[in-house]
């Protein structure tokens, strides 16, 4: 972490009070930290915050209960059929199960075509299987039953290819012998392909929702304390580089737990589903995505905190933070939409590698090497911004003049 | 005691404070006055080490001040806010311990202060539930608490109601008196006469008077009003002198001349009957306008 980078005994900006002759008992040093503990404890005791939480947390057990109820529940479809049509009727009802677990079918006889029809249009059958010339022709009322229709098409396309086979006088599996094609991946395996999609997405999202949303707190903050001075006093009485950190500590720890509470409550969900198979495949990951993402918020951390900085009013965020929502918008779909070179090149660019190398690595197109070399390029990164944010941050912290750009806060004088 | 020295901040091309120089002494109430844009909050700044500074210096105990002297400093910036929304002894208790106070004493002391100003029932408030006074209030309580080695406080009396600027100024007296040097603006001319003993009046960056209220005053204009049984419109026509008005019976005149005022006396004598000749003590306001003109 980028924060270790900053002992607490290194001296402030310009002066080193601990080192003064009359300097009082009190501790410098950690005021980081207790500027950082009222970043957390005035966001825990904020009711938006805590409700936005709240409610992301239900969004996320919604989705998950409906998810495991949907996939558990079966829809029972009702089949009209008239006499000529029965025993394929009888054999669908038999085999969809087998099919898809989904969907179980009852047979419904009828006289003729007409009493099928009418049954079809007053709701009380969700379709009606007749045989058509050669084929086989499924009626519904105004909407396609999809799953029925697929497991329709199974069974009628199995059936009559086993009576061809016996006019043959062979059997299917002579029929089909030679013609099943499996799939091979060269890197890494199907499953665990489709299952780092998933995750990779979610972590892109979440990574792109928590820089945001802190972010964006953490300017807001920064600029409060501008506008109203109270800067000023904090600014005597300890060094801004405390201050700064303290915030950035602050906001991280924050986005920290949120991320960690919303990835864990998902990974129980996700247990009682009958995905649970998947919750191990995806565990070490999340450790993966945690350290990169910890590396890459810190460095963006900064830089919002600049942000605030440049703005001398709150309503000017909005405009000197733009470059900033940019960047983070570009790591997301980067995330999303990269592949082949550019994806393993950017995987080791900052900020873009805070999301992408994880996802390598779970993708299994990643060796531990790379990751490290890759944490190592991120968490440098950050430093070296953090440093150069703290020089931004400093100068245009107790600028009252205005709005400030990026050009003026470097070379203003202090 | 604090001392500045030849103090200089330039904004892009404008001299915001020019070469100023003064001392706050221990145990003594300085008023800063001057008008707006003369440089006051701009050299508060510096004194507190918000602002760099382009030429002199700040010095204290007689030494170059360090930031480690500013922190143990009392300071009140010139527009107010704590943190709205955070309660106001949280809020006061995390700004003592940025001071290197100890949690529980700063508790301690931030209810005692809030006692005082009859506010120790709205610590528990969210601070921008309090009035403009009182948030005030707590805002000096802020720059108090931490029993600070030198009090810098700009404009701590603006908006507050006569009460208030009473308790304001006996908690300022009660501070000086313990040895501290206790520096504060304003631009309410009669409460800076009645409070301070020291007045340091700036116009246009630069210090144009400054010296206790007495020193000051007898630098001002010497004046006499005359009152006489008849018309006093004769004086118009007197040498070293001027007139600054006649109303009636009654002239007030400023000496030019050394000994000028004899003369007039001896005129007046002449003329009849003497009521009244008094030398006029100038008002502070009248000096500032003088010097600050």
């Amino acid at each position: 972490m980028t924060t270790t980078r900053l002992p607490q005994d290194r001296p402030g900006l310009d002066a080193s009070p601990q080192t003064s002759p009359d300097a009082p008992p009190g501790r410098v040093g950690s005021a980081w930290t207790l500027v950082a503990r009222r970043e957390v404890v005035v966001k825990l005791t904020d009711r938006s915050f805590l409700i936005g939480t709240v409610f992301t947390l239900l969004l996320i057990t919604g989705f998950m209960g409906y998810s495991a109820w949907d996939a558990a529940r079966t829809t029972t479809y009702t089949v009209a059929a008239t006499a000529d049509a029965r025993t394929m009727a009888d054999r669908l009802a038999e085999k969809a199960p087998g099919i898809d677990d989904g969907v179980a079918v009852e047979v419904r006889p009828v006289e003729d075509a007409s009493a099928a029809r009418g049954l079809v249009t007053s709701g009380d059958v969700d379709a009606w299987l007749a045989r058509d010339g050669d084929g086989w022709v499924l009626t519904t009322d105004s909407e396609q039953k999809t799953a029925l229709t697929r497991v329709t098409q199974d069974v009628v396309r199995q059936e009559s290819l086993r009576q061809r086979a016996e006019e043959l006088g062979t059997t299917v599996d002579r029929l089909e012998a030679g013609s099943t094609v499996t799939t091979r991946l060269l890197t890494g395996d199907a499953q665990k392909a489709d299952l780092a999609q998933g995750v990779a997405f979610a972590f892109a999202f979440l990574f792109y929702v928590a820089t945001l949303t802190f972010g964006i707190t953490l300017a807001n903050s920064v600029v409060e304390e501008k506008q109203s001075r109270i800067v000023e006093i904090i600014a005597t009485s300890i060094p801004v580089r405390q201050l700064l950190v303290g915030k950035i500590v602050g906001n991280s720890l924050l986005a920290i737990a949120q991320m960690v509470l919303y990835a864990g409550v998902g990974l129980a969900g996700l247990s009682l589903t009958p995905y649970s198979s998947l919750v191990a495949g995806v565990s070490g990951p999340v450790v993966w995505f945690l350290v990169f993402f910890v590396a890459g918020f810190v460095g963006l951390a900064a830089l919002w905190a600049v942000a605030g900085a440049l703005a001398s009013r709150t309503e000017e965020v909005q405009s000197t933070a733009t470059p900033l929502t940019m960047l983070v918008l570009a790591v997301f779909f980067g995330a999303l939409f990269v592949d082949g070179t550019v994806k393993v090149a950017l995987s080791y660019l900052p900020p873009f590698s805070a999301v992408l190398m994880p996802t390598r690595l779970l993708e299994g197109t990643a060796q531990w090497w790379e990751a490290v070399l890759a944490l190592g390029l991120l968490l440098a990164a950050a430093a070296v911004v953090v440093t150069l944010a703290e020089r931004l941050y400093r100068r245009s912290l107790l600028q009252t003049g205005g709005r400030l750009s990026m050009r003026q806060a470097w070379s203003t004088p202090e | 005691m604090l001392e500045i020295r030849e103090l200089t901040r330039r904004f892009g091309d404008v001299t915001a404070v020019d070469g100023v120089s003064f001392d706050v002494r221990d145990g003594i109430l300085t008023g800063f006055v001057g008008g707006n844009g003369a440089g006051k909050t701009t050299t508060m700044r510096m004194v507190m080490g918000v602002l760099a500074v382009d030429a002199g210096e700040v010095r204290w105990q007689g030494r170059t001040v360090t930031a480690a002297d500013q922190r143990r400093f009392g300071y009140m910036p010139e527009e107010r806010g704590l943190y709205p929304k955070q309660r106001v002894l949280d809020q006061l208790v995390y700004l003592a311990q940025l001071k290197g106070m100890a949690a529980e004493t700063a508790r301690r002391a931030a209810l005692e202060h809030l006692e005082r100003f009859g506010l120790a029932e709205r610590a528990g408030d969210q601070l921008q539930k309090l009035s403009l006074g009182n948030q005030q209030r707590v805002q000096v309580v802020a720059a108090l608490l931490h029993d600070p080695a030198a009090l810098v406080l700009d404009e701590p009396f603006s908006g507050l109601d006569p009460t208030a600027v009473d308790s304001m100024a006996d908690l300022l007296r009660e501070r000086a008196a313990t040895g501290v040097p206790v520096l504060f603006s304003s631009h309410q001319l009669d409460l800076v006469e009645k409070l301070c003993d020291r007045l340091v009046i700036l116009s246009r960056g630069r210090v144009v008077a400054a010296g206790d209220a007495d020193e000051l005053r007898s630098r001002g204009p010497v004046r006499y009003r005359l009152t006489l049984d008849r018309d006093a419109g004769w004086v118009r026509d007197l040498g070293g002198i001027h007139v600054v008005d006649v109303d009636g019976r009654t002239a007030l005149v400023e000496v030019i001349d050394d000994g000028a005022e004899q003369h007039v006396l001896r005129e007046a004598t002449a003329r009849g009957t003497v009521r009244d000749f008094t030398p006029v003590r100038p008002a502070l306001a009248d000096i500032y306008r003088e010097v600050a003109a």
